[in-house]
């Protein structure tokens, strides 16, 4: 089943003996359920051009491989595929260098790459495993001593959600920056903390809150706040994966933190 | 037969030196074990976010100071004179401490140690030809767990008095690798090379930027310092990978290592 829009990640009944495979570009997953246990593949090939599909898979077609995880769960039952946000903070550079000039205010729409989790429902939820969709390269943000491991992702900073092209693997996050100080602000690297933020669901594409970053100078505090609401940039959007570390509202420690990081530019 | 005879060697007691007999034991047991107690309750609950060489040395402070303690209730119960004591003690302290310089030399290390604190349990340092996991940092030496699980002792006054080399102080290292290209080849080419290989390794960091340096003409080649920076538990990955991908990379660019040669030169009609 050719899976265009989010699709791919709707719950799945997988009977004993029955073998299914997610198939992402960078990523393949295939799950079988066995009597009282799960087998889980996760490859990362080279990049797969059949497009982000799901398929069932006959036993012949299943890859032979030594690197099968085996997890024991009584429970047979529909599993559900979740999308959620890196483990780590996200450093993202921008293609191409950007200026924002005193007093102006910008909204960027950032594609950040989910990772694959999959819960089952039966008793309750429970994460049988999660993997990353896209391996992004890890990166130091800040001091040698102070800083903290991030992943790296460049990226464009889209400024219409037009140029932003439809996937189930990626989730976009609207980033308005403001800048209310007297000097320019450069962007050379921004780092979100994904962590915190949610991901919802709309038909053809994956978001994640919206942040709110209010830049008052290099020595100033810069002000960050994760919108609780859905984006409101598409309709219908429902919450489907939770963050990892759920944050409320403004975050003194984090702000504090990424004034670091916007005064290291 | 035998507990006849400890019955009435008990009645031969005075009921005062059974009394007395009675509480030195009590003390004992009871004090024993409101020090094991009162230790296990610091540590596990009143230091639990403390650091596990905090804990210790709590743990410990507690132990030899409640042990010391005990010991004083059990000698004023026997009718030990504790000022006759102390003086004996000074007097003996003095000819013990003589004959135990190093131990006393060890001892104040372990404070400057603990002090200091250049390391803590769990760090992974190397000293001398030692590399390994601190185990434990006592007031005579401390205790390291070698890679290969061999238990390594090392007394203070040495630490003390050596460089030692904490591996796990910051969370990111860089790993510095030497090798020799032969003369003659492409040096730019060398150097996008080595950018290529540590952008697509996955455990070399982005940032900071890896290093890579022509150092110095050698005998047989140009030597080349390749630094990556990775995050301490990536190390074995990083090794690892990145040395396959030198070598299959360089492989197959064409890019030779240089290698011991000489160049012979027979001018004609010089051998006879």
């Amino acid at each position: 089943m050719d899976k265009t829009g989010t699709a791919v990640w709707d719950r799945i009944d997988i009977s004993t003996k029955q073998c299914v495979a997610w198939r992402f570009p960078a990523r393949s997953i295939w799950v079988e359920r066995m009597e009282n246990e799960w087998h889980v593949l996760s490859l990362s090939p080279e990049k797969w051009r059949g497009g982000v599909r799901r398929e069932p898979v006959s036993r012949a077609q299943k890859p032979t491989s030594s690197q099968w995880r085996h997890y024991l769960h009584k429970q047979s039952g529909p599993v559900q595929p979740i999308p959620v946000l890196p483990d780590k903070p996200v450093v993202v550079r921008p293609d191409r260098a950007l200026t924002l000039l005193p007093g102006q205010e910008a909204l960027f729409f950032l594609e950040i790459p989910v990772w694959f989790r999959l819960c089952t429902t039966v008793p309750r939820h429970l994460r049988i495993f999660e993997e990353p969709i896209a391996i992004l390269s890890k990166t130091w943000f800040g001091d040698p001593i102070t800083g903290e491991l991030c992943y790296g992702l460049a990226t464009r900073l889209h400024q219409g959600i037009d140029s932003v092209e439809p996937t189930s693997f990626n989730a976009v996050c609207p980033l308005s920056i403001a800048n209310d100080s007297d000097s320019d602000l450069a962007f050379e690297k921004i780092c979100l903390h994904v962590e915190n933020l949610n991901v919802f669901r709309a038909a053809k594409r994956l978001w994640a809150n919206k942040l709110n970053v209010v830049f008052r100078g290099p020595d100033q505090a810069t002000q960050i706040e994760i919108d609780r609401d859905a984006p409101r940039f598409e309709k219908g959007l429902s919450l489907f994966g939770p963050a990892r570390q759920p944050s409320a509202g403004w975050n003194i420690r984090r702000t504090f933190g990424m004034l670091k990081s916007f005064t290291d530019f | 037969m035998f507990f006849q005879q400890v019955s009435a060697w008990l009645h031969s007691l005075s009921p005062d030196v059974l009394s007395r007999a009675l509480r030195i034991v009590l003390t004992l047991v009871i004090g024993l074990f409101l020090v094991r107690v009162l230790a296990v309750v610091v540590q596990r609950y009143i230091m639990r976010k403390s650091t596990p060489q905090r804990q210790m040395i709590a743990r410990k402070a507690i132990g030899y100071s409640g042990f010391v303690l005990v010991l004083v209730a059990v000698l004023g119960e026997l009718g030990v004179k504790l000022t006759a004591l102390l003086g004996a003690a000074g007097i003996v302290g003095i000819a013990v401490g003589i004959a135990s310089q190093t131990s006393v030399s060890n001892i104040i290390g372990g404070l400057f140690l603990i002090s200091e604190k250049p390391f803590g349990i769990g760090d992974v340092i190397r000293t001398g030809t030692t590399t390994g996991i601190i185990q434990s940092i006592d007031l005579l030496s401390i205790k390291i767990r070698t890679f290969d699980n061999l238990f390594v002792r090392i007394p203070n006054e040495k630490i003390i008095s050596s460089e030692v080399v904490n591996l796990t102080r910051f969370p990111i290292r860089r790993m510095d690798l030497l090798f020799q290209i032969a003369y003659g080849e492409d040096l730019s080419g060398v150097q996008d090379l080595l950018e290529h290989i540590a952008r697509g390794n996955p455990w070399s960091l982005d940032e900071p930027n890896p290093v890579i340096v022509f150092n110095d003409f050698k005998e047989n080649g140009i030597e080349v310092l390749f630094g990556l920076w990775f995050s301490q538990p990536d190390f074995v990955e990083l090794k690892n990978s990145i040395m396959k991908d030198i070598t299959t990379r360089f492989a197959a660019a064409g890019i030779s290592f240089a290698s011991p040669h000489r160049t012979i030169r027979i001018v004609e009609g010089s051998i006879s």
